[in-house]
């Protein structure tokens, strides 16, 4: 946090100090570029951190603009400005988060279509401004907006553009370290893991395009004032295209990029468009080229991570879960009937089965048995059809990311871990999940939560120590570690596991088994094992249930599996008798 | 009374095929290929420009056809080569590359023919009786040929081999290849075939449309609204969709104005893109 005020200090100097270089016109210029600066930062922060793609921040730059003008017009010197300008920034920051939380809602990746909406509602927002002529002055814009408590343009004006930019890349700085911003760089890793672990991805997305938007809103009010006139095409599609322009060329990954970006793309261009014909042709070069090769644009050259920098050690802060009561509010699990089906493949036929008390179960079967769909049944992934999923007696029906809160916690087949997180960040955020309170999330402490959980892993795994190392660097067993690790920190009451296992050497099962077990005896947890390993079964499994073609043909305990005629035509490929 | 009613159903007509038209080349490349292609309407430009290239070089017309299949496919296979390759199954960057390839396009245009508009003679001129009413020629013509090339592609689609192989390639590019599909060849031809329908679609509505560098933005969104509503892969979700969008755009423009038209066309489509993004007609 130091280092993050000394480089925005000196930052801010640096551009306090650019004026009287650069003469009363190229304030002026500059001025404009770093409004248009402020709005990047917020494109580079959904784009780079969260992994979705906003094609209509003008949009919000515009409105912020439109109802600074009016602010300003309206008001003139009164100091009723500076109770109404904050709206400017307000209302597009809700505007924003009210798309965003609907869009998001419906989908849980944030595809190009995401961008496509964005892209229509610029058009849209530009036509609005255009037609609603009252308002907007339509065509010729809306014009004579008075100064900014008398600043000038080309001059006093500049200083209060280079602190607000400041402002907006230190508190986004502050954010991005935040719990908030882990979760956020973890939703463009991988979305799904992070539902699975109790967050509502949705709502986390949204509350970042509000806050770009706020950004481009702040640029619109600095812009009002800066320019005097506010034309329909500030919402346009054109600069919205620019932004996301500039913010890939100069680096979508850091917050200095999209900065960069502005002023080394936007600065030339506006020099050069006139007088060197070919500017425009080699900056869609550029550009293309930026994408193809250079996905962390110039600021991702010479230092990366510059925005982000690893949060420093310090003491942990040692939280207490309650791991007596867990074993008196012991899960219980039924499949009742449950049908599943995808186009015409029936996946899950009345499949039935219990689980009462806390234990080790195996689930075994075939492959195409239906093992990992009565997870996805049980998770929400697949639909149910017919029949009913039950957890202590009461109908399933909750979203999602609400799964976590009852204590349900899923590791995938193929470890699911977010790449580009330490390992530290892995084994927090499980943590939070069903502790922190969401305002928590904006306290950089929660970052020093630890658990007994966590330490006893840490100390049966000892590559979980090295937790500044990124998951990407770690090999496929110990991935399939972290994720089990990850699913235990969250102190589950049911854990589903699917092949565990798989792709791990003797040692590292022996230690997987021995910590499932282990953790199943202390949570007085559900743990339901997938797996094929028949030597892993019979050393884990208290109950096996096998199942065959979407039901269940057989339970019971290991010897008796095995004894089973069903089961053993099954397994050697007759067909059930 | 009656000859009204012919007009208007004509002219609605010839306002849903001008659109299924311009959506073809996306139908192929987004449809089929999955490529999120922004370029798209640039590749109208670029057919709608080689038109007006063969008019000044003093050609006829109908040289400007051949000429445009050669323009496509070599841009296409150029682009194929040094982009989209690199992007199959990168649905953001290949959003984002061919967006700046949609600029680069379009600048390269302006710098060629200025930002300013041309005009495109009509290759046929006059009318033809329709049911007692006299309606353009060349309209008639064209609204005939987009009908025989789309159920065309679309029988093609659903009854060549080599449209199974591209359906293998997509669901599984590996297998496909295992199988012995030449995938690369085939995306390229494919990819290839898309960009020549946009061209085509440009060369022959451009005596009907105003033609200039940046005319391409509109194509490019009312195709994907079509694609939106109507869903890929289908005949019957392309003219549902360029039903829906240009029904509603003519609809509501006559009733109030061009601009009502247009805000509700994007109205309606942001709401498909958010609550239904497959579509009238889904994918099977």
């Amino acid at each position: 946090m130091a280092f993050s005020v000394a480089r925005n200090s000196a930052l801010l100097v640096l551009l306090w100090t650019l004026p009287a270089l650069i003469g009363d016109y190229g304030t002026y210029q500059l001025g404009l570029y770093l409004i248009y600066a402020i709005a990047a930062v917020g494109v580079g922060i959904c784009w780079g951190q969260l992994g979705f793609l906003p094609l209509g921040q003008s949009v919000f730059l515009g409105l912020g603009a439109y109802i600074a003008g009016w602010t300003l017009k309206g008001f003139e010197e009164s100091w009723g400005v500076w109770l109404v300008l904050p709206l400017a920034v307000v209302v597009p920051a809700l505007l924003a988060w009210g798309i965003g939380w609907l869009v998001f809602q419906r989908k849980k990746e944030s595809g190009p279509y995401f961008s496509l909406i964005t892209l229509a509602l610029s058009m849209l927002a530009f036509q609005a401004a255009t037609s609603w002529n009252s308002v907007t002055g339509g065509f010729n814009g809306l014009g004579g907006i008075p100064e900014l408590a008398g600043l000038d343009s080309f001059g006093s004006l500049y200083y209060v553009i280079a602190f607000c930019l400041v402002l907006a890349l230190a508190g986004s700085s502050w954010l991005l370290q935040a719990p908030l911003g882990t979760l956020w760089r973890a939703i463009s890793q991988n979305e799904a893991r992070l539902v699975f672990l109790g967050f509502h991805t949705g709502g986390l997305k949204a509350l970042a395009f509000g806050y770009s938007a706020a950004l481009g809103g702040l640029a619109g009010v600095l812009y009002a004032p800066h320019q005097g006139l506010v034309t329909p095409d500030l919402c346009g599609f054109l600069l919205s295209a620019e932004l996301v322009i500039w913010t890939a060329v100069g680096g979508r990954k850091t917050l200095l990029g999209p900065v960069l970006g502005v002023l080394l793309v936007g600065l030339l261009t506006s020099e050069l468009r006139d007088t060197f014909a070919y500017w425009e042709v080699l900056v869609a070069l550029i550009f293309i080229g930026t994408v193809l090769y250079l996905p962390n644009g110039l600021a991702g050259i010479p230092l990366p991570r510059l925005g982000l920098k690893k949060p420093k050690t310090s003491d942990p802060l040692p939280i207490a879960l309650q791991p007596a009561e867990s074993g008196l509010h012991a899960l219980s699990l039924q499949f009742r009937q449950v049908s599943s089906q995808i186009g015409t493949v029936r996946i899950l036929d009345r499949l039935s089965f219990q689980i009462e008390r806390p234990g080790i179960y195996c689930m075994i079967g075939p492959n195409g048995a239906g093992k990992t769909s009565s997870f996805n049944v049980l998770m929400g992934e697949l639909p149910l059809e017919s029949g009913e999923v039950e957890i202590n007696k009461h109908p399933l029906k909750l979203p999602q990311h609400h799964l976590s809160r009852l204590g349900i916690s899923r590791k995938f087949q193929y470890p699911a871990i977010f790449p580009e997180l330490t390992l530290q960040e892995h084994l927090s955020i499980p943590l939070w999940s069903n502790l922190a309170k969401p305002l928590q999330y904006l306290d950089p402490r929660l970052h020093r939560w630890q658990s007994e959980m966590r330490l006893n892993l840490r100390e049966r795994f000892p590559f979980l120590k090295n937790g500044h190392d990124l998951s990407s660097a770690l090999s496929h067993g110990e991935r399939q570690v972290l994720e089990l690790a990850m699913t235990l920190v969250a102190e589950p009451k049911l854990l589903l596991l699917d092949e565990p296992c798989a792709g791990l050497s003797a040692q590292e099962t022996q230690q997987v088994i021995d910590t499932v077990r282990e953790a199943a005896k202390q949570l007085g947890l559900v743990v339901i094992i997938i797996e094929h390993d028949m030597q892993l079964v019979r050393e884990l499994a208290e109950h096996v249930f096998v199942l065959h073609q979407g039901s269940l043909l057989a339970e019971g305990q290991v010897q008796d599996i095995q004894t089973n005629e069903q089961v053993k035509a099954v397994y050697a490929g007759g067909s059930k008798a | 009374m009656e000859s009204l009613l012919v007009l208007n159903g004509l002219n609605i007509l010839y306002e849903v095929t001008g659109l299924v038209f311009a959506a073809l080349g996306l139908a192929i490349i987004f449809g089929l290929l999955r490529v999120m292609n922004m370029a798209h309407g640039e590749f109208i430009s670029l057919g709608a420009f080689t038109a007006v290239s063969c008019q000044m070089a003093g050609w006829p017309y109908w040289v400007s056809i051949p000429a445009t299949l050669a323009v496509c496919t070599g841009v296409g296979f150029l682009i194929e080569r040094l982009l989209i390759r690199k992007l199959y199954n990168r649905p953001f960057d290949t959003l984002v590359a061919t967006w700046g390839l949609g600029i680069l396009l379009r600048k390269l245009l302006e710098l060629g023919f200025g930002k300013g508009y041309q005009s495109l003679d009509l290759p046929i001129q006059g009318s033809v009786s329709v049911w007692g009413t006299d309606y353009p020629a060349y309209r008639l013509l064209l609204m005939g040929v987009i009908v025989i090339l789309t159920v065309g592609l679309m029988v093609w689609f659903h009854r060549s081999p080599a449209a199974s192989r591209i359906k293998a390639m997509i669901g599984n590019p590996e297998l496909a290849e295992a199988v012995g599909i030449n995938t690369q060849r085939l995306s390229c031809v494919t990819f290839i075939s898309g960009v020549c329908c946009a061209g085509l679609a440009g060369a022959l509505l451009a005596p009907l449309y105003s033609v200039y560098p940046a005319m391409g933005l509109d194509f490019l969104l009312s195709s994907f609204f079509i694609l939106v509503i109507g869903g890929v892969g289908s005949l019957w979700g392309l003219f549902a969709g360029a039903g829906i969008i240009g029904g509603l755009q003519s609809g509501v423009a006559v009733m109030a104005d061009q601009m009502a038209g247009y805000f509700t066309v994007l109205i309606v489509a942001i709401v498909f893109l958010w609550r239904n993004p497959d579509g009238i007609f889904r994918r099977s």
